[in-house]
């Protein structure tokens, strides 16, 4: 391993061949024909059905938005900690995480269905109820679309920043531009740490608006680095499929990837139950009710599902150090992952749509817990839509763009890294 | 001369007896000047067959457990295992002492309830865990090791800067000086020196008696003070340490209170308040009554076990005056003939008229409540008992009347006889 890897990169072990890169404009059509197809289904089924795509089409926004700020974080911290190892993987991050401009674009419906998702936009609602009085200042549309224009102008800011520096070195080899990077990012990690915060609270607890947890911006962290990581270990055995990254990733950075994500499988396990207990244990309706949606009727094996999926089995899975350095191993797990954390957003998100669904015609904001369990075919096709519109975002952002950081003053060292 | 060798005169200053006494071989020290010949070196050498040497690097160099055939190490299992027997012990230690041993309710949880006991289960699993992996690495290291002959070596200073070094022990069975000098010249080294260490243990300096003397003594005091002040009487009263937690600022239970209600601490439970639980909603289960009626008949079924239980609970709390058979003949009615006691009131016969007539709710209620001089049995007997032993007196009243038709008719045959 070590000798193939100080051997001087070729253009096909960088670069995206021509025949890959025409799957990105089929994806990206494949994408939104789906999402069309889900509009036009839920246009056929009435004004209950507006309800449901608002809801599925968060569903599947939210899921990738995630796995792009997973991928913003990851630049972010390893430029802070100067990482020699990551270096490999950066670029691929990088580029996951500037197609933020585009999911500032897909963001536009979110708004657009602001009333589907949101029961405090409805004044009718709002004027009768003490909490979301109280709530009022916050919760009000010009300052949420105020808010959510912000976290995008930060989260663009910062991917632009991170991929030209980034890009620019290859060009130049500047060393100077890598010191740059990492000033930048320590401010970066604080401006992301209090966006992604907040935008848990408006896009996703919000649907809930009587209900609140300060852990849950670090909840939608924790399983942003999990979706992230699976990715990234998925996209780059993607890339070495198609002849890129060979030689250059190797079973070392892999065991890293796998390190993290048992890592983060932890954190979100740690996060996850450190919100559950305490509100378990207070036991204070107005807090339990959130879990009491989703540990009854049907949710409750949903929660089961999270609870041993999401963290006790892949616990287990990830543990050992044979399992990270095994390929099939590590994508089996990956893949694994990223399904969980597709299940996660779904819990986190579908329960609401109960809540909208008993709205319908309700003289007040009434959460009807008798719902039952939504599922449906408009949830597929919205996860499959934005899925293959979010892949062809990604490898489009590949164009005629070097996969690797060619002049990063640590590129040797991490091509020569070593696990012990 | 090398600045480096200052290193050693911190040896000559402690005065190195070993070096006065008769020395052995202890082994070969040899050195090298780039960390790619050391790499192959270690390849040579493992692949001699020598087992018991080790290489010696100023910082850690990439490859070197590979080189030097070095095993995985043991320690990830024995954190795996510690770390399962941490959360063994946590969950043991939750389920028996608060679920089993000394059962106490907290926050109206389960008594098991394994939500609660997750922190505790999580943090000695990694507390286990950590303490296995960080002294487990010291003793399969053989650590902490105070002396070692290689710190006589001239040469082995410099191996924490800018040398490396190959170090093999002459208890290795393969160990011949001429033959590895030989065979390590050829590999590039920069020089060999022989390691030497006396023969046999050395003596204990004698400045160790005195400083192991002094702390025994030393450890011997607190235990001491403890034993004083067990076996030893004091008119002071005991040291506050923590002030706040001893004397807080706020209203004991059953003390006054300037502002509130009553002048006194506890406020009474709003009116109509009903303890959980204690809602006793069904009128004939509690009170043996419908509307203003006593109740004819049970709440429950009646099946051999309640009249089983009714027996024993009449054997216990009616028999003594009422007697085994209710005719009214326990002993203290006895001794209270005896005693010929002005105020007794004789216990009822149940085999009277009077109460054969009664509702089985009015003698529910008079077990309760109690009647004349017999007293309320509520705060003794549960519900469920007071029924049983309406239905046992309902049995013995029945027992005294029976007619052949009370017989099933299969025993009949055996009672003609």
């Amino acid at each position: 391993m070590q000798h193939a890897s100080t051997a001087p990169l070729k253009v096909e072990q960088v670069t995206l061949s021509g025949s890959t890169m025409g799957l990105a404009p089929k994806m990206m059509l494949l994408g939104l024909v789906t999402l069309g197809a889900g509009l036009l289904l839920d246009l056929v089924a009435g004004p209950k059905g507006l309800y449901h795509f608002a809801h599925a089409y968060l569903l599947g926004y939210f899921f990738c938005l995630t796995i792009a700020l997973g991928a913003l974080i990851f630049v972010c911290l390893q430029r802070l900690t100067k990482a020699g190892w990551s270096v490999v993987i950066r670029r691929l991050a990088e580029l996951i995480a500037s197609t933020m401009p585009a999911l500032a674009i897909l963001a536009i419906p979110v708004l657009v269905f602001m009333h589907q998702l949101y029961p405090w936009t409805h004044a009718e609602l709002v004027e009768n109820d003490a909490i979301l009085l109280g709530k009022q200042a916050y919760l009000n549309m010009p300052f949420f679309i105020g808010r959510v224009a912000v976290y995008f102008a930060v989260w663009i800011w910062i991917a632009r920043k991170m991929l030209t520096l980034s890009l620019r070195q290859d060009e130049s080899g500047d060393v100077e531009l890598t010191r740059k990077a990492e000033r930048l990012s320590a401010p970066a990690v604080i401006l992301f740490a209090l966006t992604v915060t907040f935008a848990g609270f408006d896009l996703l607890m919000s649907l809930d608006p009587h209900w609140f947890s300060t852990i849950y911006g670090v909840y939608v962290f924790a399983g942003s680095m999990v979706g992230f990581l699976s990715v990234a270990i998925l996209g780059v055995k993607f890339l070495q499929s198609r002849g890129v990254l060979r030689d250059v990733v190797t079973v070392e950075h892999f065991h890293d990837l796998g390190k993290l994500l048992f890592g983060f499988t932890m954190f979100w396990g740690y996060i996850a139950f450190s919100q559950f207990m305490l509100i378990w244990y207070a036991n204070i309706p107005e807090e339990t009710i959130w879990f009491e949606h989703r540990m009854s009727h049907g949710w409750g094996w949903v929660s089961l599902i999270l609870l041993f999926g999401h963290f006790v089995i892949p616990f287990g899975g990830l543990l050992s150090r044979h399992v990270k350095r095994d390929a099939r191993g590590l994508v089996f797990w990956a893949a694994w992952q990223l399904v969980m954390h597709l299940v996660d957003i779904y819990w986190l998100i579908m329960p609401a749509l109960n809540l909208a669904h008993g709205k319908v015609g309700a003289p007040g904001y009434a959460p009807a817990l008798h719902a039952g369990f939504p599922l449906h075919v408009l949830d597929v096709l919205a996860v499959v839509g934005f899925g293959a519109l979010f892949v062809g975002l990604v490898m489009r952002s590949m164009r005629g763009v070097n996969l690797v950081p060619l002049k990063d003053p640590r590129l040797a060292e991490a091509r020569g890294f070593h696990n012990f | 001369m090398n600045p480096l060798d200052d290193k050693m005169r911190w040896l000559e200053k402690a005065g190195d007896v070993d070096a006065k006494a008769p020395q052995e071989m202890h082994g070969l020290l040899v050195e090298f000047d780039s960390p790619e010949t050391l790499l192959d070196a270690c390849r040579k050498v493992r692949d001699a067959g020598y087992t018991k040497w080790d290489a010696l690097t100023p910082f850690p160099v990439h490859g070197i457990d590979e080189a030097m055939g070095i095993r995985m190490t043991i320690l990830p299992w024995l954190a795996l295992g510690a770390g399962l027997t941490g959360l063994a012990i946590a969950f043991g230690l939750q389920i028996f002492t608060n679920g089993i041993d000394y059962p106490f309710l907290v926050s109206g949880k389960p008594l098991i309830s394994v939500p609660a006991q997750i922190p505790v289960a999580f943090e000695l699993t990694v507390l286990f865990a950590a303490f296995t992996t960080f002294f487990g690495m010291l003793v399969l290291n053989f650590l902490p090791e105070v002396f070692h002959p290689l710190f006589r070596a001239k040469r082995f200073p410099r191996m924490t800067a800018d040398r490396f070094g190959i170090y093999i022990e002459a208890k290795d069975p393969l160990f011949n000086r001429q033959q590895a000098e030989l065979l390590f010249t050829r590999l590039g080294a920069t020089g060999v020196e022989p390691v030497l260490s006396r023969t046999g243990r050395a003596p204990m300096p004698v400045m160790i008696h005195g400083v192991g003397l002094t702390l025994t003594l030393l450890a011997l005091i607190p235990p001491a003070l403890i034993v004083k002040s067990r076996y030893s009487k004091s008119d002071k009263p005991r040291i506050h340490i923590i002030q706040d937690m001893d004397f807080q600022e706020r209203y004991k239970t059953q003390s006054a209170h300037p502002l509130l209600p009553r002048g006194a601490a506890s406020m009474e439970p709003v009116a109509g308040t009903i303890a959980r639980g204690e809602l006793n909603e069904d009128d004939h289960m509690y009170r043996g009554m419908a509307g203003d009626e006593f109740v004819r008949g049970f709440p429950m079924a009646l099946t051999e076990s309640v009249l089983n239980r009714g027996q024993r609970q009449f054997a216990i709390y009616c028999a003594p005056c009422h007697g085994l058979t209710g005719v009214g003949d326990g002993p203290i009615a006895r001794r209270a003939d005896r005693l010929a006691e002005g105020t007794w009131v004789a216990p009822t016969s149940f085999h009277t008229e009077l109460v054969l007539e009664q509702a089985e709710g009015q003698i529910f209620h008079t077990i309760t409540n109690g009647v004349r001089t017999m007293k309320p049995y509520a705060a003794q007997i549960e519900v469920a008992d007071r029924w049983a032993i309406v239905a046992y007196v309902r049995a013995l009243q029945r027992s005294q009347r029976a007619s052949i038709d009370d017989v099933p008719p299969d025993i009949r045959a055996q009672l003609a006889q």
